[in-house]
């Protein structure tokens, strides 16, 4: 419990890692798009709670972020998935 | 419930000011990311080709260089909102420690972006060579302005706890400072996926 932000970090990092491998070895498909998206919504989510702190204060200040990032991440799947 | 939880925990962690700021500074970045989102859209294959010409590397150092640098600012915070009033001197040294690293990291982001930039310009790239490049340009240099602000709010912060300027119970400076910073790589953590990786 005492080495949570630890994980946190190491979480971080390899999620950032599977998002580099991805791109790098050009193995990025549309339905990898929308894994990419999930894992980013992951990410956020934990800097929004344990690093920004908002994961213990009212709801409303913790929905803010938590809303904005949703929105983005969908609208960004949405403008992605989209037929042209 | 809410009425049993202190205080503190009621509301976010620093200046409640600096949260009206990131809220605004968020909407402002998505705005642009979703500009940037449905702009490709009009000419896919020009996005996909300019992307080609950007350094994955760089884009992912300088993520693992902003998050590493969010766990070094919030270990400081920890430092320093866990002290009690016999070890304020311990607490503001261990903080100062670990902002250090943080604006070092800062730094570092700069010098990566900075070698970045080099390339991209010196290939003669600027805003208004296509869509793509002008969307590139402008959010990772306006990202780029946070994170040298960022850097400078942390240095300062950073000369508070040489002071040993924090004391128990008087810590809002740092997480203000704090919460600016997370920001920074909250929008980064948006940015490096869209713009350097989703094809």
């Amino acid at each position: 419990m005492k080495k949570y932000l630890e994980l946190v970090w190491i979480i971080l990092a390899t999620l950032t890692l599977f998002a580099f491998l991805l791109g790098y070895l050009k193995i990025i498909s549309t339905s990898f798009v929308a894994i990419l998206l999930f894992t980013t919504f992951i990410k956020g989510q934990l800097v929004i709670d344990y690093f920004m702190g908002l994961k213990n204060v009212r709801l409303f200040y913790r929905l803010i972020p938590l809303v904005w990032l949703s929105i983005v991440i969908v609208l960004i799947g949405v403008a992605y998935y989209l037929p042209v | 419930m809410s009425q049993t939880l202190p205080l503190k925990e009621r509301y976010p962690p620093g200046d409640f000011a600096i949260w009206i700021i990131i809220y605004v500074e968020l909407v402002t970045f998505g705005l642009l990311f979703l500009g940037y989102a449905f702009s490709r859209r009009g000419d896919i294959a020009m996005f996909n080709e300019s992307q080609l010409m950007l350094n994955q590397t760089s884009g992912f150092i300088n993520t693992l260089i902003l998050v590493t640098s969010s766990y070094f600012v919030i270990k400081a915070v920890k430092s320093i909102t866990s002290m009690s009033e016999e070890s304020v001197a311990e607490a503001n040294a261990k903080a100062s420690k670990w902002l250090l690293l943080a604006i070092g990291c800062g730094v570092a982001f700069g010098l990566v972006k900075g070698s970045e930039f080099y390339h991209i310009f010196g290939a003669g790239i600027n805003l208004s060579t296509n869509k793509f490049f002008m969307f590139y340009i402008m959010l990772t240099a306006f990202h780029f302005m946070h994170v040298m602000l960022g850097s400078f709010i942390l240095f300062v912060i950073y000369k508070k706890t040489k002071r040993v300027g924090y004391s128990f119970g008087d810590y809002s400076g740092i997480e203000t400072g704090a919460s600016y910073w997370h920001m920074v790589d909250l929008l980064w953590i948006v940015l490096f996926p869209l713009v350097y990786i989703i094809r």
